[in-house]
């Protein structure tokens, strides 16, 4: 063998020793990090910018919504735009994330206004990691000039959804019952606003007593309990074309109403003879199913999210509370076990829990638990809180709040409040009168 | 023949090799993109404008609430579970093998202390006597500047101080063999391992800046950071190992991007400097399950 080739086949073996000793065989170094700060993540949103008067206006507006709608999810705190070092130009211009890490920023929120037309606008903007110095997500909209508030719910909900990984609620509407007048002459109307409260509008004009509306899943559809000549009646409302109609013709009364998931369905009480049970009406067929047959009261149903299960509560077992049964009214099981009275259960809209009221030593409360009864948490309280209803990613609550009442003639005051699921954050939604029987739609971009 | 034989041989060695580990040069830090989501001409309608319909229902009456009070059921919430048998031994040998390793690095960090038998005298230099001419040189060096010149005389150990301390030394490292088996590899590791205390100290500098977001409960990994860190602590470089699920999961993608930024807002890292070589390349393993207690 010649010495050349003794010498290549020597260095190979080397090389291959080299590399058997070298690092990248050796076991890595792992770390375990199991704990952090669950606080509030600190964001910069700077003033959309625009090349006139109007637009620079309406993009300084956007940014003050998306500002209110993300630091009062109580997820994010929004640091003053006078502490700025030098506020972005345009969301395409990549900052000099060297002026906002000083400020303890971790996002910064860029965005821009452009006049298209007279009525058309184009609204972009980005979001950019500053610790990262990475841009996250951007996006670019053409608008209505009047629908600007509606482009900054859906920027809120692009962040939100960026930072956090859950779908955002800012889109959203909510109905209720707005309250006005003295206590025995109340005057209840159907009004629908915004999550934030803005866009408020009256549906029905007073002239008959309305209660429990419910938003349909899948469509600008409404369901809601209306007194017809002296009876309570279910009725569908189309938020799209403003026609009602009443839902079939029962002998008795009906009540709480609620749709199925898919919106196909609707499922309520009906009171005949002195016997409430709970029925599910399918709107294509108009073919009515009942679900319980029992002598107490069934009531407030409400399906889970794969409309396998319906809870709902009933007096059967001697005092109020929350049961399960499948969907064909069959293998009911008890699942609330606590001290007091349980009413009006809601599957959240990802089904691992159930809200709730609850009544216990002259309070009202509202809570939640798992559908299994167990690990019930108590978020709300109050002398009177009642009637939750789910935003449509699950995280947050709404319900209304009446005060005790200080003189019989005078009517307390009702309002409506938000809660976060983990009980810290509760909020009052501020509508034009009193309100009550909040109830929170999906998604409007769905 | 013997060519062919150890060229063959040379051959299969390094396509097995190959095989099982792959090439070192090719795993390269890819930087993750973020994919910019553009939707050009998104028409935004105002879904709010709304139409009222037509009244059907007209009389108002009022509506008298049935409350009917019942005897309330009291019921005494069961007593926790009892731990179980296997999970206690489990733990107390858990705690048991940190007390060994806890050992092994004191042993470690222990420095070998000289015994010196009063007996033996130590013997000081004996003083050579120079020539007249550098005797002058140091006199006049010493006005300028005692302590320059100024050497501590040291003692001169004997043969038998010295094989003292090698003993010493020997005493410790063949404790650590006892302790962790017999081969010097081990006891390499070991060196190269970091203690808890060093352990512990990363970990809670990194948890003080993880910023993390209650939505974090539904991830159900953990998120894996492959970290490169200068001998000074300062972060090199952050990779997200799961390429695949931060692009298709909403809540991995947030959650590791706030693990990220947590690494390199913490940057530089306290690691300790005799062991910067295993920081060269590394992981923190990010574990979100702890939100869900919250």
């Amino acid at each position: 063998m010649n010495k050349r080739l003794k010498f290549k086949i020597l260095s190979f073996f080397m090389l291959l020793i080299s590399l058997c000793n070298s690092e990248i065989f050796a076991e890595d170094l792992r770390i375990k990090i199991n704990s952090g700060q669950v606080e509030p993540l600190p964001i910069a949103i700077a003033n959309f910018t625009g090349l006139d008067a109007k637009s620079s206006e309406i993009g300084r507006q956007i940014s003050d919504v998306i500002t209110n709608n993300l630091v009062r999810s109580g997820q994010f705190k929004a640091v003053e735009s006078a502490a700025f070092i030098a506020p972005p130009t345009s969301p395409s211009v990549r900052p000099n994330f060297s002026d906002w890490t000083p400020l303890g920023i971790k996002a910064l929120i860029s965005g821009s206004a452009k006049a298209i037309n007279e009525n058309q606008m184009e609204i972009e903007f980005r979001l950019w990691d500053v610790i990262a110095e990475t841009d996250l997500v951007g996006l670019r909209l053409s608008v209505d000039s009047n629908s600007w508030r509606r482009v900054a719910h859906i920027i809120s909900d692009e962040i939100f959804q960026r930072l956090s990984g859950d779908t955002g609620y800012f889109d959203t509407r909510i109905v209720y019952v707005a309250e006005s007048g003295l206590q025995n002459k109340r005057v209840k109307r159907l009004a629908i606003m915004d999550q934030d409260g803005e866009n408020h509008q009256y549906l029905t004009d007073g002239s008959f007593l309305v209660l429990t509306p419910r938003f349909s899943p899948t469509s600008q559809e409404i369901t809601y309990l209306a007194y017809y000549k002296n009876e309570p009646r279910v009725y569908i409302f189309n938020l799209e074309t403003g026609q009602q109609e009443l839902l079939g013709s029962f002998p008795g009364m009906t009540f709480a109403p609620r749709f199925s998931p898919s919106g196909d369905k609707i499922i309520m009480s009906l009171a005949d003879k002195g016997v409430t049970d709970i029925y599910e009406m399918n709107l294509n067929t108009q073919e009515v199913i009942r679900l319980t047959n029992s002598s107490s009261i069934d009531t407030s149903p409400s399906y889970s999210p794969d409309s396998s299960k319906i809870v709902f509560n009933s007096d059967r077992g001697g005092s109020q509370q929350l049961y399960i049964m499948d969907k064909n009214g069959a293998k009911v099981k008890r699942i609330s076990y606590g001290e007091g009275r349980y009413a009006t259960p809601v599957w959240a809209p990802k089904g691992e829990l159930i809200a709730f009221t609850k009544m216990l030593k002259n309070k009202f409360y509202i809570g939640v638990m798992a559908p299994d009864g167990s690990g019930e948490r108590l978020l709300a309280e109050g002398y009177l809180v009642e009637g939750p209803t789910w935003a449509p990613n699950g995280r947050v609550l709404m319900y209304f709040k009446q005060d005790a009442p200080v003189d019989n003639d005078k009517s307390s005051n009702v309002n409506l409040y938000k809660v976060d699921i983990t009980g810290f954050r509760e909020e009052r939604i501020l509508t034009p009168s009193d309100g009550s029987d909040p109830a929170w739609s999906p998604l409007l971009n769905n | 023949m013997y060519r062919s034989f150890f060229f063959s041989l040379a051959l299969h060695g390094f396509f097995i090799l190959l095989a099982y580990y792959g090439l070192p040069s090719i795993r390269t830090h890819q930087i993750i993109e973020q994919p910019i989501d553009i939707v050009e001409d998104t028409p935004v309608s105002s879904k709010t404008s709304l139409k009222l319909g037509t009244k059907k229902a007209r009389e108002v009456k009022k509506i008298e609430k049935k409350i009917i009070k019942k005897p309330v059921v009291k019921k005494t919430p069961p007593p926790p579970p009892l731990p179980d048998k296997k999970m206690v031994d489990k733990k107390n040998k858990e705690i048991e093998k940190i007390k060994e390793l806890k050992k092994i690095a004191k042993l470690i960090k222990q420095k070998p202390t000289l015994k010196i038998q009063k007996n033996n005298k130590i013997e000081t230099p004996k003083a050579i006597s120079k020539p007249d001419t550098i005797k002058n040189i140091q006199n006049s060096q010493l006005a300028k500047g005692i302590l320059k010149t100024l050497t501590k005389p040291s003692p001169v150990m004997d043969s038998d101080k010295k094989e003292n301390r090698k003993n010493n030394n020997k005493d410790v490292l063949n404790k650590i063999r006892q302790m962790v088996g017999n081969s010097s590899k081990k006891v390499q590791e070991i060196e190269k391992e970091l203690t808890q205390t060093e352990y512990d100290k990363i970990k809670n500098h990194i948890g003080k800046c993880w910023d993390i977001s209650y939505s974090a409960s539904e991830v159900k990994q953990i998120i894996d950071l492959k970290i490169s860190a200068n001998i000074d602590g300062t972060v090199n470089s952050v990779e997200i190992v799961d390429k695949s699920l931060y692009g298709k999961d909403a809540f991995y993608r947030a959650t590791a991007d706030s693990a990220r930024r947590a690494v390199l807002d913490c940057s530089p890292l306290p690691i300790p400097k005799n062991k910067a070589e295993r920081f060269k390349s590394f992981y923190f393993d990010f574990d979100p399950s702890f939100i869900s207690s919250y």
